[in-house]
């Protein structure tokens, strides 16, 4: 306890209005930029995809990739992955997979400028790694999330008959959620004082 | 460090994203594309498929379905795709759709499908009343209510007996043709999760999809579209 302790001391919360400010200010900032703002779209669509095709390999490997369909069906079964398109994700597992796209893209391009401009700093890179990997299990639990816990927590010999997730598996998308929230933030605190395209970080 | 230690991590995630999810699913052998073009004959998550509960005839296109009575997105395939599957393949002639159901969710869908089972055994039609019934109340199921919602549905919506049917499945009188349907599943290496729907084109294995996919999926797989 006494070591966590030690470990989380030092870590800083958004926990005052100010720091959600700072977060917003930063971020457009940073998005204002046409370069990182196109790595931020990048980025977010590229882990949708990720997020979506994962769930569904095998149809994106024998018909889009491979088979004999005409271009149209590879693109509309292509298009039927995504949420809001196809019927696989309900509106909040659908709206909850784009919130944690549109923070990936937003992230990558706050660590991307942070690297690029000022360095790098392991902290802010973990949480944004932890963050893909949050979402991801979000997507997958979208699914039938109960089965992944089944898979996961069997390794440790943990009943299936304990894993009732209250929201069905999206306890994973609300953890990325609140990890690439973290990640945004610890990133905007670093570039604190600084400036980004001549406008200063601070509030 | 950084700049070798970032493309690191920015690895981990990408990896971590193409893994997905569902246990043994990002290994199995059905994950690549290895499957498609095997006959239906030879497909293993086909095996007595003559004998599974079947809308339409075999012999063109099959949308073969491992479905939990107790998966929340089973329910949700039933209420998007199912009903296209049925009027634009099945009554068009187009194919068949055929169901295998595989509990592996929560536990009351583990005795809901030896009810489903013990159903089939007396008679094909009151079996896809009983698993429409499933899914239209699903949120009102525990193991605990299970067999006496489900007797109490069979005496008042089909012609059946419903104590004889939920005597059977207390005593797994029909155990074989669940355990069929779970060997299928374990056959075919498919992943732990539901539903999975097999998608065959005439009479060919072309791809399998996770989850409750659109019917505007499955139309395109099959050149229905």
């Amino acid at each position: 306890m006494s070591v966590l302790s030690r470990a989380l001391r030092g870590v800083r919360l958004p926990t005052q209005r100010h720091d959600w400010q700072l977060m917003s200010r930063t971020a457009r900032l940073v998005l204002t930029l046409p370069t990182y703002a196109l790595i931020a779209v990048i980025a977010g669509v590229i882990s949708l995809t990720a997020f979506v095709v994962s769930l569904n390999v095998p149809v994106f490997m024998d018909l889009v990739v491979g088979g004999t369909l005409p271009l149209s069906s590879r693109l509309a079964i292509v298009g039927e992955l995504y949420p809001f398109v196809g019927t696989n994700f309900t509106v909040v597992q659908g709206l909850l997979l784009v919130v944690v796209a549109l923070l990936t893209g937003t992230d990558i391009a706050m660590v991307t400028y942070h690297f690029r401009e000022h360095g790098f700093d392991i902290q802010q890179g973990g949480a944004g790694a932890a963050g893909m990997v949050l979402g991801t299990l979000g997507a997958g639990c979208a699914a039938c999330g109960s089965a992944v816990m089944v898979g996961l927590l069997s390794l440790v010999g943990v009943s299936a008959s304990v894993l009732f997730l209250p929201l069905d598996g999206l306890e994973f998308a609300l953890g990325a959620v609140v990890v690439l929230t973290l990640s945004i933030y610890w990133l905007a605190d670093g570039m604190r004082g600084g400036e980004i395209n001549g406008c200063p970080v601070d509030i | 460090m950084n700049r070798r230690r970032y493309l690191t991590l920015a690895s981990a995630g990408v990896v971590s994203s193409l893994a997905g999810c569902g246990g043994r699913g990002s290994t199995d052998a059905s994950e690549t594309s290895g499957d498609s073009g095997r006959s239906i004959d030879d497909h293993p998550a086909a095996a007595n498929l003559e004998v599974q509960p079947r809308q339409g005839t075999l012999g063109g296109n099959v949308v073969l379905a491992f479905e939990d009575p107790s998966c929340s997105q089973c329910r949700r395939f039933h209420e998007n795709a199912v009903p296209k599957i049925h009027s634009n393949i099945v009554e068009a002639g187009a194919g068949a759709f055929v169901v295998r159901t595989y509990p592996i969710i929560y536990p009351w869908g583990k005795p809901a499908t030896q009810a489903l089972e013990s159903t089939l055994a007396r008679t094909e039609e009151a079996f896809w009343a009983l698993f429409d019934h499933y899914f239209a109340t699903q949120g009102q199921f525990t193991s605990n209510n299970v067999f006496d919602r489900t007797e109490q549905f069979l005496a008042e919506a089909t012609d059946l007996d419903g104590t004889a049917v939920v005597e059977d499945a207390r005593n797994k009188a029909h155990d074989d043709a669940v355990q069929t349907d779970i060997a299928a599943a374990e056959n075919a290496d498919l992943p732990q999760q539901t539903p999975i729907v097999l998608l065959f084109r005439d009479g060919q294995f072309i791809t399998r999809a996770n989850g409750s996919v659109s019917y505007d999926l499955i139309a395109n797989a099959l050149g229905l579209s």
